[in-house]
């Protein structure tokens, strides 16, 4: 134990006395363990964003769409019934309904006529648990209800992009033309990031699109949550329920795929990376390697000298190995630091959430230290090697 | 007057110990024909207690003689023995063990570790030897008090004058109580006051009954020597005890420099 004690604190005092070269040869793993750490952080931050969404939205969100089977050759709509349909799918949790009704103008009503949109503004009506089945929330105001029904309120809940391009304020007391009738706006939606269409759609009680556009209460889309963990389930037995036979007619997409797609870390992107990272590794690898056999040229007075003392070939072997070994986990430590520090910093620059990948921090620290203690055997055999009587320069 | 047949005799007497022996020393560099015969067959003992000089010009074998002295190289043909073992059966590391149990050496450049302090140079002669900490602080302190330098055990070398630093290259030698100094010119970078110093610290050792071998060129160091061998082309040409001298030992070395007996 005294032996391993005494040859540590041989080789901690063999770096510390060349603080400069110390700093140089570490340079090798700390960039190489910071290159590994920041480029595959970074790639992960950069898709962070987008993984938090899907976080918050969840991912069980399925969308059953007519595909014109059902109505041929009128705007595609769903059985009449398909909400009740769909609910007899053991494990669908929510359903709501919207109706799309098509061929109406929107115009703000009040003073704002020269605002209207180049794109058609969808109108539609919907079942009034529509945001508690999308997770969706009111800017403000508030949405659709039993007495809008019931009365035939011309109310109108308008999508956030829709009220932003209208100029609406919170709050303020607006109307919305669609078709030439006017609608009191009594809600703004917020953003509906898994059905962005909304964002920019009317929406309008069932009976007061009854009256006003003679419109079918047949709904065009379903919005189905499933339980957890039976997505795909879900999915493939919604047509089947709502066509009450083949597949035909019914549409099914889950909308988190594609976000989950997007926020998916590049794998070939990452490994090119990450190979990348431990090519500046292995380049530093040589750097210790040769530092340390210059180191071993300059130090071959004390090698000699302590040979000289009865220090045995093995000893001195193990003095190298170890200061490569300091070498490679201060290098590693700091190569981590300095990755994660970039990670932050580039994140905070670009708006990502910065993303840390607790396991790499070790395989790159790791990949560090078994770099350096592998390019410190060949100075320390060169070490061990040297003859004293060459170095000591008798007579 | 050269003493040729004296190669392996034993000036000092039977009565102190033996403590190396060379038998027929051969160390040859290259092979032949251009091989080089740095030792051609040299014999010596050295006994506890010698104060023994060895002289003689350059290539004349002091230094080859010295290495295998002090077990950093071994001969090419030959016996040398540390007390009752035959350095030529051991391993590097059981040589190393013997090195640093049984000799101290003192080079003319000091050749001390510059990072370390004075207390640290010493000391590393007690590394690996499982001794604790305060145990090798102690002894390493005790050796820099033998020679002088106590107080100035904190000094890194650069702070030192060149005495200091060979004082503190002479503790570091003498801290593992070897059996033998191999010294290597210790006072060929020192002033004349200075290197009285180092010699004078030299002769306590011979007290201790230690044997102290010096290489040197300086025939005034070599006359305060109680024995004194002289080399040439690989050959001891003289061995003798400062009182059977007769010859003046200039007169010694330039004999053994030109090859022939001065008239």
């Amino acid at each position: 134990m005294n032996w391993f004690r005494e040859i540590l604190s041989v080789a901690i005092s063999g770096l510390t006395a060349r603080k400069i070269r110390t700093l140089l040869i570490m340079l090798g793993p700390v960039l190489g363990a910071a290159g590994i750490v920041a480029a595959v952080g970074l790639n992960e931050s950069a898709k962070g964003d987008v993984r938090q969404t899907l976080e918050r939205l969840g991912t069980n969100l399925i969308v059953a769409s007519a595909d014109g089977t059902f109505s041929g050759g009128e705007a595609p709509t769903l059985p009449e019934d398909a909400v009740d349909r769909a609910k007899n799918v053991s494990t669908v949790d929510r359903v709501a309904g919207i109706t799309e009704i098509g061929s109406l103008t929107v115009l703000p009503s009040q003073g704002g006529r020269d605002f209207f949109r180049t794109i058609p503004v969808p109108v539609l009506t919907s079942d009034q648990n529509l945001l508690e089945v999308l997770d969706a929330r009111m800017l403000h105001g508030r949405f659709i209800n039993g007495a809008d029904e019931r009365n035939q309120f011309r109310s109108a809940v308008i999508g956030h992009d829709l009220a932003s391009d209208y100029q609406y304020l919170p709050g303020e007391i607006r109307t919305i033309d669609v078709n030439g009738e006017t609608y009191g706006v009594v809600g703004v939606i917020e953003n509906v990031d898994l059905v962005p269409k909304l964002d920019t759609a009317v929406i309008i009680p069932k009976s007061s699109a009854e009256e006003d556009f003679d419109v079918e209460q047949k709904p065009t889309t379903l919005y189905v949550r499933a339980t957890e963990g039976n997505v795909d389930s879900t999915a493939d037995a919604l047509p089947i329920a709502i066509n009450l036979g083949g597949n035909e007619g019914v549409t099914v997409a889950v909308p988190s795929d594609l976000l989950e797609a997007q926020g998916a870390v590049d794998t070939t992107l990452r490994n090119i990376l990450f190979l990348m990272g431990g090519l500046a590794l292995l380049v530093g690898g040589v750097g210790i390697a040769n530092v340390m056999s210059i180191s071993v040229i300059q130090r071959s007075g004390e090698i000699g000298i302590r040979r000289a003392l009865g220090h045995t070939k093995m000893t001195i072997a193990m003095q190298f190995v170890l200061e490569a070994l300091f070498v490679g986990v201060l290098g590693g430590i700091a190569g981590v630091l300095a990755g994660v520090g970039v990670i932050y910093l580039v994140s905070s620059i670009l708006g990502w959430i910065a993303t840390l990948n607790i396991p790499l921090f070790l395989v790159a620290g790791g990949m560090a230290l078994i770099v350096s203690v592998i390019a410190g055997l060949y100075p320390a055999w060169k070490a061990a090697r040297l003859e004293p009587l060459e170095t000591l320069r008798l007579g | 007057m050269a003493s040729t047949g004296l190669q392996h005799s034993n000036p000092a007497g039977s009565r102190k110990a033996q403590l190396f022996q060379l038998r027929d020393v051969y160390r040859i560099y290259g092979e032949e024909p251009v091989a080089v015969h740095a030792l051609d067959g040299v014999s010596l003992d050295i006994h506890a207690g010698d104060f023994m000089a060895i002289i003689g010009p350059s290539g004349s074998g002091k230094s080859t003689l010295l290495g295998l002295l002090g077990c950093l190289d071994l001969p090419s043909k030959g016996s040398i023995k540390v007390g009752p073992t035959e350095i030529t059966d051991l391993d590097d590391g059981e040589r190393s063990k013997l090195r640093g149990n049984s000799i101290g050496f003192v080079f003319q450049q000091f050749h001390l570790i510059p990072h370390l302090t004075a207390l640290g140079n010493v000391a590393t002669a007690l590394l690996y030897r499982d001794l604790t900490k305060s145990e090798i602080h102690q002894r390493a302190l005790e050796a820099l008090s033998m020679v002088g330098l106590a107080e100035r055990h904190d000094h890194r070398p650069v702070q030192m004058s060149g005495g200091e630093q060979q004082r503190v290259a002479i503790a570091r030698a003498i801290v593992t109580e070897p059996l033998m100094i191999l010294a290597d010119e210790p006072t060929g970078a020192l002033d004349t006051k200075t290197a009285k110093i180092v010699l004078d610290i030299f002769k306590n050792l011979q007290d201790e009954n230690r044997a102290v071998v010096l290489v040197t060129h300086d025939l005034e160091i070599a006359e305060q020597m109680d024995r004194v061998v002289s080399m040439r082309d690989g050959k001891i040409i003289a061995d003798d005890l400062r009182s059977e001298r007769t010859d003046a030992l200039e007169d010694r070395f330039w004999e053994s420099a030109s090859g022939s007996k001065l008239e």
